[in-house]
């Protein structure tokens, strides 16, 4: 909890870095309608499309400076010598991240989704797809910005953006089933699985990449 | 291995690129005692002490380390947090909450800059606000890389009282300085 309420501290005074990923998703969400006719069928067509490609790209601005700050004042030399586990503090790293962009971009993600559509069910299903998804996508990013520390951040986004393409087609499908009516728990529980399996292996891994790092 | 010493270094070796820093260093850090690390510009002081935090892996040889409580470390980084305000930074630091914080923020006169921004310090200043990290150590073991450098006469006296004072309440001290300083030490010489 400690660590937590630490990185909090330093995030929320941080604005450009959580204030920024937020402010891209809302541009590409207000731009999206400009770009097409205002008719409502024509408006739904593409919009889910553009609603989960917003949310990748604000994942990957999200990341972007995540442990550049802390690798070069050397808070991460500090980190590394205190005795709880490198692992768990890259997880509650990502987690502070995800509390303070991805939650608010998840609330804006429904409030568009009703906006477009005028279906609250529909949106309300929106919700947990794009908290999960975010989470995942966080996740993916902070590795890559791991594997690219001292070598910038669009390197690692790169590297990693492939790993996201898959749940990008879970996305997809599940609001196939959403519209047609049939099985979605089993998409948000597939969902859940990856999370869970990345939530505990990214972190150990970009503990390992950050040690290298630090070598 | 002796029961009291909290650091001990087994034929320690470490090379770059087939480059040897240094050969077969062998030493022990007990309770109460300092080592003092010299050497020439890129003689390795610094990676020596990287390798004691577990930092860097050294090439040979092994080091054990016997200290219970997390280790106090000042580096070259100070770990500082420019865009936030000292207060801030104490907070990060967790030193907050410690009874002896105001005391050593008044000795070594950053009260009243405690509103500001790391940003807006002289170079001195920053190293005085990593030195609360050293001078409200809650640990067995202190490890200094340079702690000297960039700090006026006043406070250099200041932490040289303050690391004889741990020493004398049996905590351990390893430090790098290219200054000679007036603490009792055990001397590590490294020459390439």
């Amino acid at each position: 909890m400690k660590i937590l309420k630490l990185e909090l501290l330093k995030l929320r005074k941080k604005t450009r870095s959580w204030l920024g990923p937020i402010l891209v998703f809302w541009l590409i969400m207000i731009a999206y309608p400009l770009t097409v006719e205002f008719l409502q069928e024509k408006l739904e067509i593409g919009f889910f499309s553009v609603l989960w490609i917003a949310i990748l790209i604000s994942m990957m601005l999200a990341a972007e400076d995540i442990f550049t700050e802390d690798f070069n004042d050397g808070t991460l030399e500090q980190m590394m010598i205190k005795s709880s586990p490198f692992s768990i503090l890259v997880s509650i790293k990502t987690l502070t991240y995800w509390m303070l962009i991805g939650v608010p971009i998840s609330v804006l993600s429904f409030i568009f989704s009703f906006g477009t559509t005028e279906n609250f069910s529909l949106s309300l299903m929106i919700l947990p797809l794009s908290l999960i998804s975010s989470y995942i996508f966080l996740n993916l990013f902070v590795l890559g910005n791991a594997l690219s520390l001292n070598k910038g951040s669009v390197l690692g986004a790169l590297i990693t953006m492939p790993l996201a393409l898959p749940v990008l087609i879970v996305l997809g499908k599940s609001l196939t089933a959403i519209q047609l009516d049939i099985n979605f728990i089993s998409f948000i529980l597939l969902l859940l699985g990856c999370l869970s399996i990345i939530m505990v292996a990214i972190p150990l891994v970009v503990s390992y990449i950050i040690k290298a790092h630090l070598e | 291995m002796n029961n009291n010493s909290l650091i001990t270094a087994n034929n320690v070796s470490y090379k770059i690129n087939e480059n040897k820093l240094f050969h077969n260093l062998s030493f022990s850090v007990n309770k109460g005692e300092a080592l003092h690390i010299c050497g020439e510009n890129g003689s390795g002081k610094s990676t020596l002490i990287r390798i004691i935090l577990g930092l860097t892996n050294q090439t040979k040889g092994e080091i054990i380390n016997q200290s219970l409580n997390k280790i106090c470390y000042l580096g070259h980084k100070n770990a500082l947090k420019n865009y936030l305000t000292l207060e801030d930074n104490i907070a990060l630091m967790e030193l907050d909450t410690h009874k002896n914080l105001m005391q050593y923020v008044d000795i070594l006169n950053l009260k009243k800059h405690l509103d500001l921004t790391v940003s807006s310090l002289s170079f001195g200043q920053q190293k005085k606000l990593a030195l609360l990290r050293v001078f409200l150590n809650q640990s067995d073991l202190l490890v200094l890389d340079e702690p000297y450098v960039g700090l006026d006469n006043n406070t250099h006296l200041i932490l040289t009282n303050f690391l004889k004072n741990e020493l004398e309440i049996n905590k351990s001290i390893i430090f790098t300085s290219h200054i000679q300083c007036d603490i009792e030490s055990n001397i590590l010489e490294i020459n390439r």
